[in-house]
């Protein structure tokens, strides 16, 4: 790509994330817990911030969550999302990580962002989404949720 | 209530505000030297009488930098403030603690922005690191995109509407059509217009949007036995007291992943507010709150016990609310990261508001109530 292509943001790991982000190149959602007392946590770090301990685990979590809220993003945003919105981005939160959101966008169920048209796609408080990947416009995976 | 000696108490001797505009024509170096050299002048000061400067972490011009283009030949006293709009009252209130500790005597704060024609600060991030990386990426590029996805969550919790929004959005361009300052002092707006206007991030549209403007502002604050002598020819706004506050697991504009969902930090700041100056609610005159956003009034007023705790749209509504951002605030005098509700605060105080409240005897001011922040009271009269 020539340096006029618009890109995307692009996610920059270090070393308490780069976990999250090696996992998520194998398809695999993980959330760090901890061994000690069991708190799941999220956005990833290098303690608990009850107990301290060092050991949190990377745990693989299944990819199914509920809609905690969402938006309706209209342009302009960024360049390389303009002929994509509107879409939908959600806060989600993980059945099986109680506590954890996350936000992702919506997709379809092939992992494919969905514009709308202006509207959000049926989306509601506590509607079960499931976990997709996305390859956006830079090849990098994402997590993101589809209905 | 916190430590008080009388003869520290800090008082706002000074301000100045340049014209507001799209395009300032000069750099926020420059804008804020001339922003300061006002307020110096305003207070009967100059550039060597200031021992202290405070600036939010966002400006682009150290204290240094500042102290350089003013000609200040020694700083005793200086440093900055983060988290973006949360940071006026915090910055104010890094002032008055080395005032109060008598470290200093005179201490200026200041926020120059040219966030109209500098272009818009999230374009050119491209590259998302720390808690950016689990959220740029996906979209939550523009400020307005993190607040969406909670003030969806406030109005499922509080039951607020769009109206609601809209009436606070109507109300301060009401006040900037009183002030000639104001970017929107010609522009009216009714609920119609509220409600055709673009979306920008569901459910907020173009006028929950703050404007995107030019500024450049700047405060002197003096302890009080020093600003007797002088010859000030306004009234001093005394600096009753200030808190700041976090809650915890915050994070700053995407505060929903901690257990409190929904609570801003905001609802840590007001007791602590209320504590520290020795008063309550019915004390507060006038309230400049920060409204990058309109779904921020409702919340500064219930977080902050003006009415019950979900309460805030009502309150609104009822004719007992206090008047609020009275120089037309963020959303229709000018977004300087909320300097302009600190210049606004002391202009009520001396009396010189173009929504002029009578004889107010404390005001509210406060920071952006979605990331951490502060507020603080200004007084007519001292402790």
């Amino acid at each position: 790509m020539n340096a006029a292509t618009p890109l995307p943001p692009k996610p920059v790991a270090d070393r308490d994330t780069q976990p999250f982000w090696d996992a998520v190149a194998e398809h695999r959602l993980v959330v760090q817990r901890c061994s000690e007392c069991g708190r799941w946590i999220w956005q990833p770090r290098p303690l608990c911030p009850d107990c301290h301990s060092p050991d949190l685990v990377w745990t693989d979590v299944g990819g199914d969550a509920s809609v905690v809220s969402w938006t309706v993003l209209h342009p302009p945003v960024l360049t390389v999302w303009q002929d994509k919105l509107p879409f939908v981005l959600l806060l989600v939160e993980l059945n099986d990580a109680p506590g954890v959101r996350m936000v992702g966008q919506l997709v379809d169920r092939a992992g494919t962002l969905l514009q709308t048209d202006g509207t959000s796609e049926g989306v509601d408080f506590d509607a079960p989404v499931s976990l997709r990947w996305r390859v956006d416009e830079a090849g990098q995976t994402l997590p993101a949720w589809a209905r | 209530m916190t430590i008080r000696n009388k003869n520290r108490q800090p008082v706002v001797a000074g301000l100045h505000a340049l014209p507001y505009s799209k395009d300032i024509g000069i750099t926020e170096r420059h804008s804020g030297a001339l922003a300061i050299l006002g307020a110096l002048d305003d207070a009967g000061l100059s550039a060597d009488d200031v021992e202290g400067l405070t600036r939010y972490v966002w400006q682009p011009t150290t204290e240094m930098e500042m102290a350089r283009v003013t000609g200040i030949p020694n700083l005793k006293w200086f440093g900055a403030q983060d988290y973006g709009g949360g940071a006026g009252p915090p910055t104010v209130a890094l002032a008055c603690a080395a005032i109060e500790l008598g470290v200093i005597d005179v201490a200026v704060v200041w926020r120059s922005r040219n966030r109209s024609s500098g272009g818009r600060p999230w374009a050119g991030q491209m590259l998302a690191e720390g808690q950016d990386q689990f959220e740029r990426p996906f979209g939550i590029v523009r400020p307005a995109d993190g607040i969406a996805l909670i003030v969806r969550l406030w109005m499922k919790q509080f039951g607020w509407t769009r109206e609601d929004f809209g009436r606070v959005a109507i109300d301060v361009r009401g006040m900037a059509n009183r002030n000639p300052m104001a970017m929107m002092h010609h522009k009216t707006l009714d609920m119609e217009q509220y409600l055709s206007s673009r979306w920008i991030a569901e459910p907020l549209c173009l006028f929950d949007n703050c404007l995107e403007t030019d500024g450049a502002l700047a405060i002197v604050l003096v302890a009080a036995e020093r600003a007797r002598d002088l010859n000030a020819s306004h009234r001093p706004a005394y600096v009753t007291g200030y808190a700041l506050g976090s809650g915890p697991q915050v994070y700053a504009m995407t505060n929903y992943y901690g257990e409190q969902l929904g609570v801003s930090p905001n609802a840590y700041v007001a007791p602590e507010l209320w504590k520290n100056t020795g008063l309550k609610p019915e004390d507060i005159d006038v309230a400049q709150i920060y409204d990058a956003f309109t779904p921020q009034v409702p919340l500064f007023f219930q977080e902050f016990g003006f009415c019950g705790e979900d309460e805030g749209a009502d309150y609104l509504k009822s004719g007992e609310c206090i008047p609020y951002n009275t120089s037309g605030g963020g959303l229709s005098e000018a977004y300087v990261h909320g300097f302009n509700l600190i210049v606004e605060g002391a202009r009520q105080i001396r009396g010189d508001s173009t929504s002029q409240v009578k004889d107010p005897k404390h005001t509210v001011v406060t920071g952006g109530n979605v990331v951490p922040t502060g507020a603080m009271v200004l007084s007519k009269e001292p402790w």
